[in-house]
């Protein structure tokens, strides 16, 4: 079913199939957007499930001036962000002590290699990591990043080349010392 | 190792996910957002409902009381103030006896005085002080007023 047909039926009635029907469509690419985020699987699944709930309570807000996916992958985000913010206030980045523990961690079946570049990616500041994680991972067009994370093109451009540039020297360091 | 490093992130890009999740965790979703959308929308417990309306009434009620009694605090201690009972700094203060003795003020002082009359005054005695404290001519007058009465 089509974003636009599931809008329809929400808005003529069926508000709970309707709901139903987005959070099959949806539920794997957020996971795998929020994941990459904050890395551990309770903490994503716990950001996943608070996105759906903020969806569902501003559904009918929805003016579909935006595509339905960017509107998700931009609460999305910002529940993602705000989780690593309150852990930050908490005292550190526990993304990268989560970022450390990857190797032992029991859902992460990546090798060395995969489990070193989390861990560099874990260190760029926050925003710059969903930028990074959007356009990297995900191959997302600038013009929809710009419109998950409300911020111009250009701008986007200039963060995700210093992302880079910024990974690709952490991953060298680290390969120097490991390889 | 000697792969460059940007060859090495477009390989690793299109690498395999390397993250897992468990066994039918994505098969369960939905219901379980489902159930947690329910009962965050389930209706709220009648005492928690009744603070719930009522605990910003009354906090705009205790905010009212709270400015109407500062109000009438800086109100009462300005009439206060004028009314000279203030420091002799204060407006209103009088500054010499003159002043502050006015006919109200001794009026007051002479009533509050004033002792009532019990004992009975029998007439000889009247007529013995009225004749010793006025004239002749005096009591003719009064007489006089009391007939045309």
């Amino acid at each position: 079913m089509t974003d636009r047909e599931i809008l329809k039926l929400y808005r003529e009635g069926g508000r709970q199939e309707a709901f139903r029907l987005l959070v099959q469509n949806y539920k794997e690419r957020l996971y795998w957007h929020i994941r990459r985020m904050v890395l551990d699987h309770d903490d994503a699944d716990d950001c996943l499930q608070n996105t759906f709930v903020k969806a569902w309570t501003s559904l009918d807000r929805f003016r579909g001036d935006a595509q339905l996916f960017t509107w998700l992958y931009r609460i999305a985000t910002n529940e993602s962000l705000t989780f690593l913010s309150r852990q930050q206030t908490r005292g550190g980045r526990l993304e990268l002590d989560a970022a450390s523990r990857l190797s032992s961690d029991p859902w992460f079946d990546g090798d060395q290699l995969q489990a070193t570049l989390h861990r560099v990616i874990a260190k760029l500041p926050p925003k710059q990591k969903a930028v990074f994680l959007l356009r990297y991972f995900e191959e997302m067009p600038y013009e929809q990043i710009a419109q998950v994370l409300e911020t111009s093109e250009g701008a986007l451009k200039a963060s995700y080349h210093h992302a880079y540039e910024k990974v690709k020297a952490w991953m060298k360091e680290e390969m120097d010392v490991k390889y | 190792m000697n792969e460059p490093i940007d060859d090495l992130l477009s390989r690793r890009r299109d690498a395999e996910q390397p993250f897992r999740v468990p066994e039918g965790y994505f098969d369960a979703l939905e219901d379980r957002v489902m159930a947690r959308i329910a009962m965050e929308e389930a209706p709220e417990t009648g005492r928690r409902r009744v603070w719930t309306v009522i605990k910003p009434a009354l906090a705009l009620a205790a905010t009212f009381a709270l400015i109407f009694g500062m109000g009438y605090g800086v109100l009462s201690l300005t009439q206060t103030l004028k009314r000279g009972n203030g420091t002799p700094e204060a407006p209103g203060y009088a500054t010499t006896v003159e002043e502050w003795i006015t006919p109200a003020s001794l009026i007051n002082y002479y009533e509050m005085d004033a002792q009532p009359v019990e004992e009975e005054i029998d007439e000889e005695t009247l007529v013995n002080y009225l004749a010793s404290e006025l004239s002749f001519t005096q009591l003719a007058e009064i007489y006089a007023q009391a007939n045309l009465k």
